[in-house]
């Protein structure tokens, strides 16, 4: 991609993340996020230039809240853009972000993603997004089993359910450690047997302990050309790259022959056209959108181009961890805290505070230069953000 | 191109979307105050002074958090804006026809946007004073406020048809029945105690062969007619002809008619026709007259 200038990450700020927000209305829990990032760049609202809103259409069962969000956000008097692309919508307000800065429209835009989910009816939102006449009548809303069979098919049932629970409790440790996250359960290793077992099964091999969160919760991100972003901030988090890999609505469409999964479709463009010849040594962490264990073991495969079962190893050496050697998701990920039209804002903006240094008690305690980002939705899409600590 | 449409599937949908929505600690109290203390509270900006109702956490202006700023504002208001809604949907709060409106309650910034009732939609107007009309059962929403009624600027009286309202062919009429008791008092009114009214016996020596009433008496059953109905209250009669044709006897039905047949639009008056007439339809009376119509402005 070329780019006509840099641009910085510069502040980022979170709500709480929580099964029902009731204290607060939509536009109050925005303001939290939008008010922290704020703070967090040094910056009042008359310093942003342009806001870009977005999250689930459908999902609260609310028409253009961009516009009576404005009490929340500080929009008023500026332009604002509402982008809404399913689950990759988190992702793709940084890239419009990103987009608006680069080109020189606008030097300072603050990207907002938001969702309350226990406002509305997920599955039912989800379930229009199939073909009316193909599809629709059969679909089953965001559950799939289709990974779990995959991954125990290929791996052996046994090790493939060891290396998803494992996934899944480093998965609730990292949570621990982020005060804001939805979903901190304690979960401790010797627990892993009995969870495989014993946690609810929602579809084939998925269980409950396995599958994200529906959280209420808001994130703001402020995007700034290198000149602004230099003059706000010692420590940007630059975005060297982004990727956008969308494909057909129907998982089925191939039948049963093998594909290239939008993931590693969009990891094998993104690397090279950086140079990155061998990510698991060249970038220092990820913050990946695993809506579950299963999809998060899984997908660490298809991200980082491997063929055999190096992403298993991964997991069961203890490389994924906070202090491991390739961290992902330190935030505690999406099964953790999963505001759907925040979720992939949150997965940019938690990489962007590990670059920086200031993720606090999930910080890994190593230098990131180079971080991974990526968001996932509709029947397998992908937005994959490189991000580094030089500017590019 | 073929455009034809046969043996092409509609797929006929129908979705689903529960959802609700939380109202959050300012939204609720702001709901808790209208429920139970039928108050209206709005949250105000201590720095730009501006008073939010309905209340908003964060001034948005300013963008200052306001949540704690509360201040009680009056039930009454302003209308800033409305429009009236005559289609039918479902999802409307009441049968149409109905207004809608913006009303700025009394210490508010802003408008809230409700039901305003209490007003002929022709006479639906912006800066009509509103009171709000609290619900008998609580929803737990803003619909606390059942509606608010129009108050204060309402004409006491009803006046009468403007110059501009008026038009040639309208009429209307007053029908009364004369009897002696009428006739003895109107004696008493004009002073006019002459006895072909009052003394059956010097009647039957006249024309007439018994008592007749005053000959202004039936005319004055026009009086009735253009002052309270055509043009009516308000109404002004500079000059008034009568040309009389026959008699009224005792117990006759009168019916006084009075219908607008030239619109003189220098003066802005009207000239009417006026007819008298009796239960067996016998012309009584006939003339015309000249009528300055209530002014245009005294009605509003």
């Amino acid at each position: 991609m070329k780019k006509n200038r840099n641009v910085g990450i510069i502040g980022v700020g979170q709500s709480v993340y929580s099964s029902h927000r009731e204290e607060v209305n939509q536009p109050e829990m925005i303001h939290e996020a939008v008010a922290e990032a704020l703070a967090h760049a040094g910056m009042t609202i008359d310093d942003i230039d342009c806001i870009v809103h977005g999250n689930m259409e459908l999902f609260e069962m609310v028409h253009q809240p961009d516009c009576w969000h404005s009490l929340g956000i500080g929009s008023v008097g500026k332009e604002t853009l509402r982008v809404t692309t399913g689950g990759t919508t988190g992702a793709t307000i940084c890239a419009t972000a990103d987009y608006l800065v680069a080109s020189g429209l606008h030097d300072v835009v603050l990207a907002v993603g938001f969702e309350k989910l226990q406002e509305g009816h997920t599955t039912g939102g989800i379930t229009n997004m199939a073909d009316p006449l193909w599809a629709r009548q059969l679909q089953t809303g965001a559950l799939t089993g289709m990974t779990a069979a995959a991954v125990i098919e290929e791996f052996g049932e046994e090790r493939a359910k060891k290396a998803s629970m494992k996934y899944r409790i480093i998965m609730d440790k990292h949570a621990m450690k982020n005060k804001k996250a939805h979903r901190r359960l304690g979960l401790e290793f010797d627990q892993a047997d009995d969870l495989m077992v014993n946690s609810p099964a929602l579809v084939g091999e998925l269980r409950m302990i396995h599958m994200c969160s529906q959280s209420d919760g808001a994130c703001a991100v402020i995007f700034a050309s290198e000149e602004k972003a230099k003059q706000f901030r010692k420590n940007p988090a630059w975005i060297k790259d982004h990727i956008t890999v969308h494909r057909e609505e129907s998982f089925g469409c191939f039948g049963d022959e093998p594909f290239v999964l939008s993931h590693r479709y969009a990891a094998e463009k993104l690397f090279a056209r950086n140079g990155i010849k061998n990510p698991r040594k060249e970038i220092d962490m990820f913050e990946m959108y695993d809506p579950s264990s299963w999809w998060g073991l899984d997908w660490l495969r298809e991200f980082l181009l491997f063929d055999g079962d190096e992403h298993l190893k991964m997991v069961e050496n203890d490389e994924i961890t906070i202090d491991g050697d390739f961290p992902i998701n330190p935030s505690g990920g999406v099964t953790a805290s999963n505001p759907i039209g925040a979720t992939a804002l949150v997965r940019v903006a938690e990489a962007a505070l590990q670059i920086m240094g200031e993720a606090g008690e999930h910080q890994v305690p190593k230098t990131v230069n180079q971080a991974l980002a990526s968001g996932f939705g509709g029947t397998l899409w992908t937005v994959l953000f490189l991000l580094t600590r030089e500017a590019p | 191109m073929n455009t034809a449409k046969d043996d092409c599937f509609v797929v006929k949908g129908k979705l689903a979307l529960p959802y609700q929505y939380f109202a959050g600690k300012t939204g609720s109290r702001f709901i808790i105050s209208l429920r139970d203390e039928h108050k209206i509270r709005g949250l105000k900006c201590e720095k730009c002074g501006k008073v939010f109702v309905p209340p908003r956490s964060t001034c948005d202006i300013c963008f200052e958090n306001i949540a704690d700023k509360w201040v009680d504002v009056a039930n009454t208001g302003t209308v800033t804006g409305f429009t009236i809604i005559r289609y039918e949907e479902p999802h409307q709060p009441v049968k149409p026809p109905y207004v809608l409106g913006l009303v700025k309650l009394d210490g508010a910034d802003t408008p809230i946007a409700h039901i305003v009732k209490g007003v002929a939609l022709s006479k639906m107007a912006v800066g009509l004073k509103v009171k709000a009309v609290f619900a008998k059962k609580t929803t737990n929403s803003i619909m606390d406020i059942d509606h608010f009624q129009v108050v204060g600027d309402k004409p006491k009286f009803e006046l009468g048809y403007s110059y501009e309202e008026l038009e040639v062919g309208m009429s209307a009429s007053f029908t009364k029945t004369i009897s002696e008791t009428d006739v003895y008092l109107f004696a008493g009114i004009s002073g006019d105690f002459n006895p072909m009214h009052l003394n059956e016996e010097f009647a039957k020596l006249t024309p007439f062969g018994t008592r007749i009433a005053h000959g202004a008496l039936p005319q004055s059953l026009i009086a009735p007619v253009l002052g309270m109905k055509l043009p009516g209250l308000g109404t002004v009669i500079p000059e008034i002809t009568v040309k009389f044709r026959k008699p009224t006897y005792f117990g006759d039905t009168i019916t006084a008619v009075g219908e607008v047949v030239e619109k003189i639009e220098k003066k802005k008056w009207v000239r009417m026709e006026l007819r008298w007439t009796n239960q067996k339809d016998e012309l009584v009376a006939e003339g015309s007259c000249l009528a300055i119509p209530p002014a245009a402005f005294l009605k509003k």
